[in-house]
């Protein structure tokens, strides 16, 4: 399981040839797990006044980590030519070796280090497009994504595809959703349709786990059909997943796989790996580049990304120290996972119980975070009513989460039209969602509508 | 004691923060304070490479930080934009742009020049360009703009043309002549092949020199260039006179982590108003793409934006010294130009630029017994300064000389932090490493 790999790192060479002492995070006994006065602490520099329940936007990280970056980025600035030359390849590598291990990817070279999943998407569509213009993929074959893709990805195969002279086309989803089989019905008539007219299907982007509305997808099987369609290339927007969700690349199969690791593996804004799988048959991985182009051009993605120009590299560089913090936990990222899974779908139920609303998915689709659905009487309508929603519990209650606006089907009577997505960290305390849940039963009690607040 | 107003090139009313006069200027101590975090063991001559940052404008970005971390929604939501904003204004009075969209602000000139090329790599794509058609840039571009060329402008069909310069270098009509020698031969080959953009330094990084930009932006227009973009990478706190309607471009980059005290990394990119129909965007999307680069710029997803907001704080900083930028920029360029005579005379070499075409860097002619024959060579020296005599400087290799001629050239900057005693340390080392005997064959060994 890839969790064993956690706790051991490759040490990687430095530029002299020789292996450092390897810094061996040990898995905390029983005796030495962190306790909750510890967690409540490296969180300290939270606002304590917000009931912070949305991990899932901006992440967070511990105090020893915020710490350990900060020892780096003094190092730079005390030579920073010094830092260049002896110091800062050797511990990007290290942190790409680390990656490498908890994401069970086989070669070193198949994990780049970039800024987040939407440089990560950049740099793949880019390559599309350059296929488009090249002859390579014919003008009109298809880039399948779904429905709910991330809004920057979305503009993104606009901006690279599209205007290269591709043809997207979107998966619908329904939400809410109760189970995998609706998700890979629509799937398969996606890939249907893109493959009339003799067009190929060059890439798929899959999420593998929405944003919003919030859902985890079941990609393992989605990339199997699309082996079985004869689509070309797989890429998975996996945003969220490491520290949320199951991350094993052999599993998955994916040809492209970005994850962020400021979101749910505790490390500082920003960093994020792009894994590139080794594929002689389709070329995939060799010609990706970063679009930031550097002296390092052309000796590999992975080598291009950790050279983009004088920049801060620093929050890259304490991988290290986050599978440390992880592993002061019970169970490494897998208890925390785990935990915050069992957490989020209790926290939710408690909710929906007390509004007498529901869940947008089933638990089997849900990591740390979950759809909560709100009263209809808030009369949600519109993406704007949402973001007004939020800002109002931000500013009036001290409670931070994002709504979701669920625009109604034909037929419907009185439907959720609002969802909140709440999230579980190991900050959390159940304290976070009465508040939460208090805030909106008040609002409901005042008659509260968000038409009373759109100007 | 006299203060320079900073606002003296504006040409609109607009205010930025104007700084109250003080009448007593920065002390030496308390620049040695705010600079205390360097290595005091390194005699730092490299500050054209990384910059340097002092700890009142640290401290400041680590609260934007810190805010940040509290409640990262609230920072977004409430803000970020207004910070960039903010940013963008003072740098848009500091550069003398007409409008704020005019800048935007990203990463560093690496960056900007990936930013103008995608554009221009498009425009070979969609047959706005054709085929052929030539991007012109100097034979001492930096090397990562050669690189973004290659893979921007060559990879989409653009022919690529260098103007050869040579150096050492003794007035600046040398490079005028070769500039628009390129230009007009260029033309004569027929109007099929239009030059399309032009990418001029401002300062070049290896070898340094000051190039006389408002001149060839000038040459560009007369030659019907479309674009014109300079690289002024070093440019903003280093050259004097980086005024956008004075240069003329079209696109100007500038990092302001080097010469203008932020930390890693922040740089901005001007954008002329006038230029027609140029679609120019951030490789990386979000869901601002469509909105102008200004605002794609300041959202390129989740990450640590807090290098870009701390401009304002610098700008007190920098107001803090007699003559603001303007007297530090005067008074880096004396001392570096004192500083490299001082080292010619010592080591019986000469500079490579003259007085007028160095800004706060000048490349200084290291003595030919050191055996310079290869860019190996001149690493291994800087490599050897660095570990054996905590110097840091680096070294140019200069193809084509005859043997015993100047063949190496240390690249020395002058910041606020420094002291003449950092160039006695390198003046001691070279002649120590001269009468020792020793050459770079010896250290490749």
């Amino acid at each position: 399981m890839a969790s064993e790999k956690n706790n051991h790192h490759r040490s990687i060479p430095d530029i002299n040839g020789t292996h450092p002492t390897p810094k061996k995070p040990k898995l905390s006994s029983s005796s030495n797990f962190i306790t909750a006065s510890e967690i409540q602490s490296e969180f300290s520099h939270h606002d304590s006044a917000v009931s912070r329940i949305n991990n899932g936007s901006f992440g967070s990280c511990p105090s020893s980590i915020l710490s350990a970056q900060q020892q780096w980025q003094l190092k730079y600035l005390r030579q920073p030519d010094h830092f260049y030359f002896n110091h800062l390849k050797p511990a990007i590598n290290n942190s790409r070796s680390i990656i490498q291990n908890l994401v069970n990817a086989k070669d070193i070279n198949e994990i780049s280090i970039v800024d987040n999943a939407t440089t990560a998407a950049a740099i793949v569509l880019q390559h599309t497009a350059w296929c488009f213009r090249e002859g390579k993929f014919n003008k009109g074959d298809v880039v399948v994504m779904l429905h709910y893709a991330y809004g920057a990805v979305k503009k993104s195969m606009e901006a690279y595809v599209t205007r290269a002279g591709g043809k997207v086309i979107e998966v619908p989803l329904p939400f809410p959703v109760s189970s995998n089989d609706e998700i890979v019905t629509e799937f398969r008539k996606a890939l249907e349709k893109g493959k009339v007219d003799g067009k190929k299907i060059r890439l798929a982007v899959i999420d593998h786990v929405t944003s919003m509305p919030c859902v985890v997808i079941p990609v393992k099987e989605l990339i199997q059909i699309c082996r079985e369609e004869g689509v070309e290339q797989v890429f998975v927007d996996a945003a969220h997943s490491i520290g949320c969700t199951d991350v094993d690349m052999q599993d998955i199969g994916a040809d492209f796989y970005t994850s962020n690791l400021h979101k749910w593996f505790f490390c500082p804004p920003s960093i994020a790996f792009l894994y590139t799988k080794k594929n002689p048959k389709t070329g995939g991985g060799g010609d990706l580049h970063h679009p930031v182009v550097s002296h390092e051009y052309g000796n590999g993605l992975a080598v291009e990304s950790a050279w983009i120009g004088t920049r801060d590299y620093s929050a890259q560089l304490v991988v290290p120290e986050a599978l440390e913090f992880v592993n002061r936990f019970e169970g490494g990222i897998e208890g925390i996972k785990k935990r915050n899974h069992e957490a989020v779908i209790e926290m939710g139920e408690m909710l929906v119980k007390a509004w007498g609303t529901h869940l947008g998915s089933p638990k089997h689709m849900c990591a740390s975070m979950v759809m909560v659905g709100l009263p209809t009487c808030f009369g949600v309508r519109s993406d704007s009513d949402a973001l007004t929603l939020r800002t109002h519990l931000r500013d009036v209650f001290g409670v931070e989460v994002p709504i979701y606006y669920r625009p109604p089907r034909d037929g419907e009577v009185d439907p959720v039209t609002g969802y909140a997505r709440i999230s579980y960290q190991v900050y959390n305390k159940v304290e976070d969602y009465y508040k939460f849940r208090d805030a909106v039963n008040q609002l409901v009690d005042n008659g509260f509508a968000c038409t009373l607040l759109s100007k | 004691m006299a203060f320079h107003d900073q606002n003296n090139n504006h040409t609109n009313g607009e205010v930025s923060k104007k700084p109250k006069l003080s009448f007593s200027a920065i002390t030496d101590t308390e620049i040695q304070s705010e600079f205390s975090h360097h290595d005091p063991t390194v005699a730092r001559l490299n500050n054209g490479a990384f910059g340097c940052c002092p700890s009142s404008v640290l401290a400041a970005q680590r609260q934007w930080q810190l805010k940040s971390l509290r409640q990262p929604d609230h920072f977004y939501f409430n803000h970020l934009q207004k910070g960039i904003l903010h940013s963008r204004t003072i740098i848009k009075d500091l550069v003398n742009a007409q409008h704020v969209n005019e800048i935007s602000i990203v990463d560093n000139a690496s960056t900007a020049t990936a930013i103008v090329l995608q554009q221009a790599s498009w425009a070979f794509q969609e047959g706005k360009f054709n085929k052929g058609d030539s991007v012109v840039m100097l034979h001492y571009a930096y090397g990562s703009v050669k690189k973004a060329i290659e893979a921007y402008v060559t990879r989409a069909g653009g022919r690529v043309i260098e103007v050869p310069l040579t150096f050492p270098v003794t007035s600046e009509d040398d490079i005028i002549r070769e500039f628009r020698h390129v230009l007009e031969k260029t033309k004569s080959e027929g109007s099929s092949n239009k030059v399309r953009l032009a990418v001029i330094d401002h300062v070049t990084s290896m070898p340094s020199m000051v190039i006389p930009v408002k001149e060839l932006v000038k040459i560009c227009r007369e030659e019907g260039v479309d674009q014109v973009f300079v690289d002024a990478a070093h440019a903003v706190g280093c050259t004097p006179r980086v005024d956008m309607q004075e240069i003329g471009a079209d696109f100007y980059t500038s990092n302001l982590h080097k010469w203008f005290f932020c930390p890693p990394s922040v740089a901005f990119i001007y954008t002329r108003k006038s230029v027609n129909s140029v679609d120019l965007h951030h490789p990386v999307v979000s869901h601002e793409y469509g909105n102008g680069l200004a605002i794609e710029s300041s959202w390129i997803g989740n990450r640590d934006y807090s290098a870009q907001l701390v401009v304002p704080t610098v700008m007190e900083f920098v107001n803090r010294f007699e003559g603001g930028i303007e007297g530090i920029k005067e008074r880096n360029h004396d001392c570096v130009v004192e500083m490299g005579e001082m080292l010619v005379e010592a080591w019986g070499t000469h500079l490579g630029t003259p007085h007028h075409m160095s800004a706060s860097m000048v490349m200084v002619g290291l003595p030919p017994s050191l055996g310079i024959m290869n860019e190996c060579d001149a690493m291994n020296l800087r490599t050897h300064l660095r570990e054996f005599f905590g110097v840091e400087v680096p070294i140019y290799f200069r193809d084509g000389g005859e043997v015993g001629c100047v063949s190496g050239y240390a690249r020395i900057s002058y910041q606020v932090y420094n002291k003449v005693d950092d160039y006695y340390k390198f003046r001691d080392a070279i002649n120590q490493l001269v009468s020792d005997g020793l050459t770079c064959a010896f250290l490749s060994s």
